[in-house]
């Protein structure tokens, strides 16, 4: 079958398939905080980030990575987040970040 | 005695079941101090701490002042079944003491003495006693009259919301309100049968009980009595009754010294008190800004963490407002046992704050004010340049110690009970502060302000921009002319409960308009809905709580809304009809020449018409 031509190309590691079943991690993340899966990934989180004015911290590239899979790298990006909710208070979502970065930093491996 | 005395065993049961499991109880949470005797607790067991102790037991535990000042007819009840009841406890050893001659006996001796010694013996003291007794029980059945009066309509005691009891607690409930009905009638047979008795025992003998018909109802009568006294004190330590002995021995705990720990342990050391002290009495409900909606005030949080179960999600949803805090009677540190539940919640969750670049230290010359506007500084510039420009007029100088690199103060990580992560924080912050030379340290957002206060431990004055302009105001360095305009205040929780700044705001906003009288405020004040403390509070739960809020602001002749918090000022702006702006704003805008320039040009227009 030819691919199917959209006009524009990505880089493969950026595609992220929905249909694609999730980790059971990442499953239990989207279940204590729903409002996660509300997230359009406008970027205003990442736009107003206390955190993000020092380190690439942004919390709509998390969620991207929490449904790719990538538990891993999102909990160590998740640790560098205050809690400020300054991300909160501007998304147009109402998606409960505070809560999700708290679920999200648990993923990582512990504290050495 | 010449009776049988075989009914006063269900209640010398009872009551030898309750004592032997409370002392368990209160050996195992307080194990901790058994290996680890701490010398200040011992030190000050035998000091006036212990008196100061046995003063609050008697104001609070009994007379329940606090209660009866937050609504009278409420502290009345409470006030009068504890003092009833205590006043009958005493009443029977002197009682006893007095017709025996003897100061001790078996305890069912002072319960049941009136079923063995009908007639009063020991001249006036002895007829004294009697009526006193008397006076007792009837304080203890008026308290009951109303708490069934409470049950079925709240509102006569000025309540709207009680609290929803468990089966364990109703069942509770029951033996207890059976047991001074009964001990009524069965003295009143007993005095109606033999004679003698007390003012209210006595007559009500004399006028029903008199009948020799009735005799053979003596004895089942005082065995009901027992009864209900024994099934009582078989349940006191699995109900909220628990919190009877437990308040008494959280008091003196407190007053030795003893602090309630910083993660979360229910059964352990001060917290397992606190936690079964609650009375349930439901003080929190009626507070709470979210009570119409939402089942997690203290009185259930803390019900969840005795029975272990469900406290998870009632502790992330609560708001933190500080409201059921204020309200609480015996004053839990309910606060900090939801962020206590929420570390514990969130153990897992670690913060790693390597990245922040570190602070040079400075040498500047002497300022008069430091300026911090923390993570919420960017997001509200407009507060900041108002600032500025009032420090500005006021003749003050300044350094903004965030103006390039704002982070956060690290209270919004304590309020989601991971205090600990956020010493980086405070650490970076607490550079930057070192080395310069100020007055005082100013802050826009109460959040940083409590922050800086409780857990910094500056050497510099912390003050809220609010408290400062004040200062300014009467120190004549900022001049206003009463206009025309007519504000609202909204209250910051951060700002007014949890920092006791209430009339700086309000002074300000006299100074150059006219502050509106609100159906709630000040330390009755609600939630605006954005409180940090939530953490998963969906957005339209939020929404609903800002109406609410908003509509008590909404006041009709309101201008505007004013408030002094950058999280309650976004918010409310969010839904709000008026304008919503920061005290800043307003003080800076009434002061502008051209303001007043603009103003005369308009009734200029006005008047020309
Ligand atoms: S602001 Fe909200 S909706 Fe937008 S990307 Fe961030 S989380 Fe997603
Ligand atoms: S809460 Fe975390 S992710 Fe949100 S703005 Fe603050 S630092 Fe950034
Ligand atoms: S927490 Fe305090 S106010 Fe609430 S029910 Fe318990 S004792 Fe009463
Ligand atoms: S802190 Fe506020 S929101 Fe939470 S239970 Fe108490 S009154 Fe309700």
């Amino acid at each position: 079958m030819p691919k199917p031509d959209f006009g524009f190309a990505f880089a493969p590691n950026r595609a992220l398939d929905l249909s694609a079943p999730l980790l059971p991690e990442v499953q239990v993340v989207l279940e204590t905080e729903p409002s996660i899966r509300a997230c359009m990934a406008c970027g205003q989180c990442a736009a107003v980030c206390t955190a993000g004015a020092f380190t690439p911290l942004a919390f709509y590239r998390l969620v991207l990575q929490l449904r790719g899979g990538d538990v891993a790298a999102v909990g160590e990006r998740a640790r560098h987040c205050m809690l400020c909710g300054k991300c909160q208070m501007t998304c147009p979502r109402g998606v409960n970040i505070r809560n999700a970065v708290l679920l999200m930093a648990a993923l990582a491996p512990p504290k050495p | 005695m010449e009776k049988s005395a075989w009914f006063v065993w269900p209640f010398m049961l009872g009551f030898m079941f309750a004592l032997v499991v409370l002392l368990l109880r209160y050996l195992w949470w307080l194990r901790s101090l058994w290996r680890r005797p701490s010398s200040r607790l011992l030190s000050r067991m035998f000091s006036k701490h212990s008196l100061l102790a046995v003063r609050e037991i008697f104001s609070e535990g009994l007379l329940h002042l606090r209660i009866y000042k937050r609504n009278r007819r409420l502290g009345f009840m409470h006030m009068s079944l504890a003092l009833g009841w205590f006043m009958m406890i005493v009443g029977g050893k002197f009682e006893t003491w007095f017709h025996s001659g003897q100061f001790l006996h078996g305890t069912w001796y002072a319960v049941f003495f009136r079923y063995f010694e009908p007639q009063t013996a020991g001249g006036w003291a002895g007829t004294f006693w009697l009526h006193y007794m008397d006076l007792g029980l009837l304080l203890v059945l008026t308290g009951l009259a109303l708490a069934i009066m409470k049950r079925i309509r709240k509102r006569i005691l000025g309540i709207h919301s009680s609290t929803r009891h468990t089966l364990v607690n109703r069942v509770a409930l029951t033996f207890l309100w059976m047991i001074f009905p009964l001990r009524l009638v069965a003295e009143a047979l007993t005095f109606g049968q033999h004679g003698g008795g007390g003012f209210l025992t006595g007559s009500l003998g004399r006028c029903c009980f008199s009948s020799g018909m009735l005799a053979g109802l003596e004895l089942p009568l005082w065995w009901a009595y027992s009864l209900s006294l024994g099934a009582f004190f078989v349940v006191l330590p699995f109900s909220r009754y628990l919190h009877i002995p437990t308040e008494m021995a959280l008091i003196f705990l407190r007053h030795w010294g003893l602090r309630a720990a910083e993660d979360l342990q229910p059964e352990k050391a001060l917290q397992a008190f606190e936690i079964h002290a609650c009375s349930a009495c439901g003080l929190c409900l009626d507070v709470c800004p979210a009570i119409k909606d939402h089942p997690f005030q203290s009185a259930y949080f803390l019900r969840a963490l005795r029975s272990g179960k469900g406290w998870e999600s009632l502790a992330s949803t609560c708001l933190s407002c500080g409201a059921c805090e204020e309200a609480c009677p015996i004053n839990l540190g309910l606060e900090k046992l939801r962020t206590a539940a929420r570390g514990k919640i969130h153990e897992k969750h670690h913060a790693v704050y390597s990245y922040l670049p570190t602070v040079a230290p400075v040498e500047t010359s002497r300022v008069d004010v430091l300026l911090f506007t923390g993570c919420m500084g960017r997001l509200k510039p407009a507060t900041t340049k108002a600032l500025k420009d009032l420090f500005e007029e006021a003749g003050l100088t300044w350094v903004h110690l965030d103006e390039q690199e704002s982070i956060c103060c690290g209270r919004p990580l304590s309020l989601a009970g991971r205090a600990g992560e956020a010493s980086a924080l405070r650490e970076h912050n607490r550079n930057l502060i070192q080395g310069q030379q100020a007055r005082m340290l100013v802050t826009t957002c109460p959040i940083c302000l409590k922050q800086f206060r409780d857990d910094y431990g500056l050497e510099l004055p912390v003050y809220h921009h609010s408290e400062m302009l004040w200062y300014c105001l009467r120190a004549g360095r900022l001049k206003r002319e009463k206009g025309t305009a007519c504000f609202s205040y909204h209250d910051p929780c951060e700002l007014g409960r949890k920092s006791a700044c209430y009339q700086a705001p309000r002074e300000l906003l006299q100074s150059c308009g006219t502050l509106l009288p609100l159906e709630r405020e000040q330390a009755d004040a609600l939630c605006c809905g954005n409180s940090l403390g939530a953490l998963s509070l969906s957005l339209s739960e939020r929404q609903a709580l800002t109406s609410r809020t908003l509509k008590v602001l909404e006041v009709s002749g309101a201008q505007s809304i004013v408030t002094s918090c950058p999280l309650c000022q976004h918010n409310l702006a969010r839904q709000s009809r008026l304008p919503v702006r920061d005290l800043a704003e307003v003080l800076a805008v009434t002061g502008l020449p051209e303001q007043h320039g603009q103003r005369t040009a308009a009734l200029a227009a006005v008047q020309e018409l």
